[in-house]
C-alpha cells in the first residue's frame, strides 16, 4: 500500500470524479499484493500438506483475509481509495488461483509425494 | 534548502536525487548543491545511474545558471551517447543559455530533421523565440507546433500566456477552453477563464465570467482569487444596463453571499493572529453595491 | 495413499530442474526481448492524427464545461462538410500486409524469436530430456478429462489422473509462472529507465488505430450526434442553495486535498 493512493474526489454528492492515473497506481499495487499472497499461501498449504477441498478452503480464507487486511489498511476511507468495495474482493481471483494451485502443487510434491 | 543536513553520505544524496525524479520535483538549487557537496566526488559509483544524476544535475545547473558545471554534464553526456537527441537537446539549452541563440536553434532543427515526432525540440524553439521577444514569432510558431500536437496541454496553456501578454484576449480564452476540456475538475483553470472573460468585458462575457467564477467556487471554497473575482463580476452584471430586472435580484444575492464568503475567509485566517479584520470590512464596504 | 513411490532422485533431477529452467527462461526471454526491441518509427501525420482522436474524445465527454459557442466551433473545426479535419483529412490505409512491408516482417520475425522458437525449443529439449517421468501429484482429485492434458507423454490407463507427467509439469510452469514474472520483472525496472536515456520517448499517445480513415468516420459520426448541456447553467444557484450545508463542502474539499 505504501500510503500512495490518491484517489480524488472534488466534486458534490453525486459526481465524484476519480484520478485515473491514482486509480490505476492503486490497481497495480493491489494486483502485486494479490500475486505474492497468492504465491505465500499456496507455498503454506503445500507445505502443510493441505489436499482437495481444505486447499481451495485455504485459499479462499487467504483471499478473505488479504482483503480484510486492505480495509484494515484503508481504514475508514477506504472510499478514498477503492472504487467498490466488492471489485477489489473478486478482482483477479481466478489469475490469483493459478498462481496458487501452482505454488501449491509444487511445495506438496516437494515435501509430501516423495 | 531545509532538509539538506551538511554531512551527508553519498548514498543517500543519490537516493534524495532519485526521490526527486521519479517525483518530478525541480528544487534545482538544492539539486546542484548535493552535487556539489557529495556527489562530485562519487559519480563513479553510480553505476548506471550516473548519467540519470548528470541529466537532472545538467537541467538544475542551467537553471541555477552554473554554466561550468551545466557543460560539464553536456560533455560527459555527450560522450556517453553522441547520437542521443536528448542529449542533443540539453546541448542546444546550453547554447540558449550562453545567449547563442541561432546556435541553439540549429542545433534544435537537426534534431527535428532527424525525428519529425519528437516535440520536445520543438517547444525549445518556441522558448528561444520568447527569450528573445520575438512574441508574435513565438505565437506563430507554438500554433504552428499545436496543429500537430493537438493534445499537448503544456503547449495551450503556454500559447494562452503569449496571447495574454499581446492582450489578445479571446484568443487566450479558447487556450484555456481547450485546458479545461482536458481537466474539467481544476478549479484555477475555471478562474483563469472567468478572469479573461471578465477582461474582455461586455455583458455576455461578464455573464460567462460570473458562472466560471462560481464553478472555480464551487470546486474549491477557499479559492479567494476568484471570490473577489465574483464579486467584482457580479457587481458588474448588476449596475450593468442590459441587465433584465428578472436577473438583477438573483445577482444581487449573489453578490452579498461571496461578500459574506470573503468575510468569512479572513475572520477564520485572522483568528489564528488574533487581529481585526476591520481592514477588509472597510475594503469590503468599498467593493460592495452601492445602494 | 497406498500407490507409487517416486524415487527422490526424480525430485533432484527432473521436478526441480523443470521449474528453474522454465523460470530463467522467461527471465533471459524478457531481457532478449528488450535487447532486440527497436524503436519503432512513427510518421509524423500519425502522431496528428492520435492528437486528434484524443482531442476530439475530449471534447465530446468533457464539452459541457465550455460554452456552447466554443464548444460548437470546436466542433465545426472537426465536422464541417468542407472545412472540417475529419472530412479534408485523406489518409491511405496503413497497408496491413506483411509481405510488402519489410519493416513489419523484421517485427514479425523478432517477435517470433523471442516468444514463440523458445517456447517450441525448449519444450521440445524437456520432452526429449525429462521424457517418461512421473513428477508429482496435483493434491486435490481430478477426473479422468483431465488424463490427456496432465499426463503427457505417459500412457497408463490405470494410472489416478492426479498425477503429472513431465511434460505437462513443464506447461503448467509455463503458464503459472508469468503472474510471477510480472512480480519480479515489474520491480526492478533499472534496466528500462537507463535506456530511455538513449532516446527520448516522443509524445504521449502514439497508437493510432490501423485505419484512421475508418476512426475518423466514427468519430465524425460520435461528434455529430453529440449533444451540448452546458454544465454551468444554474451553478450560482447551486451556490446560493449550498449556503447552509458549505461545511460539507468545506469537508469534501479537504478530503481531496489530503487524497492527492
Amino acid at each position: 500500500m505504501s500510503g500512495k493512493m490518491r484517489a480524488k474526489q472534488d466534486k458534490l454528492d453525486d459526481i465524484i470524479a476519480y484520478s485515473e492515473v491514482a486509480v490505476r497506481n492503486n490497481a497495480a499495487v493491489v494486483e502485486y499484493c494479490r500475486i505474492s499472497m497468492a504465491a505465500l499461501s499456496g507455498g503454506t498449504a503445500g507445505l502443510l500438506g493441505l489436499t482437495g477441498f481444505y486447499g481451495f478452503g485455504f485459499y479462499i480464507f487467504a483471499i478473505l483475509s488479504l482483503w480484510g487486511m486492505l480495509l484494515m489498511k484503508a481504514g475508514g476511507q477506504w472510499k478514498k481509495y477503492f472504487i467498490s468495495r466488492r471489485s477489489l474482493l473478486t478482482n483477479g481471483f481466478f489469475g490469483g488461483l493459478f498462481t496458487y494451485v501452482l505454488f501449491w502443487t509444487f511445495l506438496y510434491g516437494m515435501v509430501h509425494v516423495y | 534548502m531545509c532538509e539538506i543536513d551538511d554531512n551527508l553520505n553519498w548514498t543517500e544524496g543519490r537516493d534524495i536525487l532519485r526521490n526527486w525524479r521519479e517525483s518530478l520535483e525541480r528544487r534545482s538549487k538544492d539539486v546542484v548543491e548535493i552535487w556539489e557537496t557529495v556527489l562530485m566526488y562519487h559519480i563513479d559509483k553510480l553505476g548506471n545511474e550516473k548519467y540519470l544524476v548528470l541529466e537532472q544535475v545538467c537541467f538544475a545547473a542551467l537553471d541555477c545558471y552554473r554554466l561550468p558545471l551545466a557543460e560539464y554534464c553536456v560533455k560527459a553526456l555527450m560522450k556517453e551517447f553522441p547520437g542521443s537527441s536528448r542529449v542533443h537537446e540539453y546541448h542546444a539549452m546550453y547554447l540558449e543559455a550562453l545567449e547563442m541563440y541561432n546556435e541553439a536553434l540549429e542545433v534544435l532543427d537537426s534534431i527535428i530533421k532527424r525525428d519529425e515526432t519528437n516535440a520536445a525540440p520543438r517547444k525549445r524553439r518556441v522558448a528561444i523565440l520568447k527569450a528573445c521577444g520575438h512574441i508574435p514569432e513565438a505565437i506563430k510558431e507554438l500554433t504552428e507546433y499545436l496543429k500537430k500536437f493537438m493534445s499537448d496541454q503544456e503547449g495551450w496553456h503556454e500559447l494562452c500566456n503569449l496571447y495574454l501578454q499581446e492582450q489578445e484576449y479571446s484568443k487566450a480564452a479558447i487556450c484555456i477552453e481547450e485546458l479545461i476540456l482536458h481537466n474539467p475538475h481544476n478549479h484555477l483553470l475555471h478562474q483563469r477563464y472567468a478572469e479573461i472573460k471578465y477582461s474582455q468585458g461586455g455583458y455576455e462575457n461578464m455573464y460567462i465570467a460570473k458562472a466560471y467564477f462560481c464553478q472555480a467556487i464551487k470546486l474549491n471554497p477557499n479559492n479567494i482569487r476568484a471570490l473577489y473575482g465574483l464579486l467584482l463580476a457580479t457587481n458588474n452584471l448588476a449596475l450593468s444596463l442590459k441587465c433584465p430586472v428578472s436577473q438583477k435580484k438573483g445577482t444581487i444575492k449573489l453578490n452579498e453571499w461571496v461578500a459574506g464568503q470573503i468575510e468569512k475567509q479572513y475572520k477564520n485566517k485572522i483568528a489564528d493572529k488574533g487581529n481585526d479584520s476591520k481592514y477588509i470590512e472597510g475594503l469590503l464596504a468599498q467593493l460592495q453595491l452601492e445602494g | 495413499m497406498a500407490e507409487l513411490l517416486l524415487d527422490p532422485n526424480i525430485r533432484g533431477w527432473v521436478f526441480l530442474p523443470i521449474v528453474v529452467i522454465t523460470f530463467l527462461v522467461g527471465i533471459i526471454r524478457h531481457y532478449v526481448s528488450i535487447l532486440l526491441s527497436s524503436q519503432k518509427k512513427v510518421e509524423l501525420h500519425q502522431v496528428q492524427d492520435s492528437q486528434v482522436m484524443i482531442r476530439s474524445r475530449l471534447l465530446r465527454e468533457n464539452g459541457q464545461y465550455i460554452p456552447k459557442t466554443a464548444f460548437l466551433s470546436r466542433r465545426h473545426f472537426f465536422n464541417n462538410e468542407e472545412t472540417g479535419y475529419f472530412k479534408t483529412q485523406r489518409r491511405a490505409p496503413v497497408s496491413q500486409n506483411p509481405v510488402t512491408d519489410p519493416a513489419m516482417m523484421t517485427d514479425m520475425l523478432k517477435g517470433n524469436v523471442t516468444n514463440v522458437l523458445p517456447m517450441v525449443l525448449i519444450g521440445g529439449w524437456i520432452n526429449w530430456m525429462f521424457s517418461g517421468f512421473v513428477t508429482t501429484k496435483v493434491p486435490f482429485p481430478l477426473t479422468l478429462r483431465f488424463k490427456p492434458m496432465l499426463q503427457r507423454g505417459i500412457e497408463l490407463v490405470t494410472l489416478d489422473a492426479a498425477w503429472v507427467s513431465s511434460a505437462s509439469w513443464y506447461f503448467l510452469n509455463v503458464f503459472g509462472l508469468r503472474s510471477i514474472y510480472t512480480l519480479v520483472l515489474g520491480e526492478n525496472n533499472a534496466a528500462d529507465t537507463s535506456r530511455h536515456l538513449q532516446d527520448q520517448v516522443s509524445g504521449a499517445a502514439m497508437s493510432m488505430p490501423p485505419n484512421p480513415k475508418a476512426a475518423f468516420k466514427s468519430e465524425w459520426e460520435a461528434l455529430e450526434i453529440c449533444e451540448h448541456n452546458w454544465a454551468l447553467n444554474g451553478v450560482d444557484d447551486d451556490l446560493l442553495g449550498l449556503r447552509n450545508t458549505s461545511d460539507s463542502i468545506e469537508n469534501m474539499y479537504y478530503q481531496s486535498k489530503s487524497g492527492l
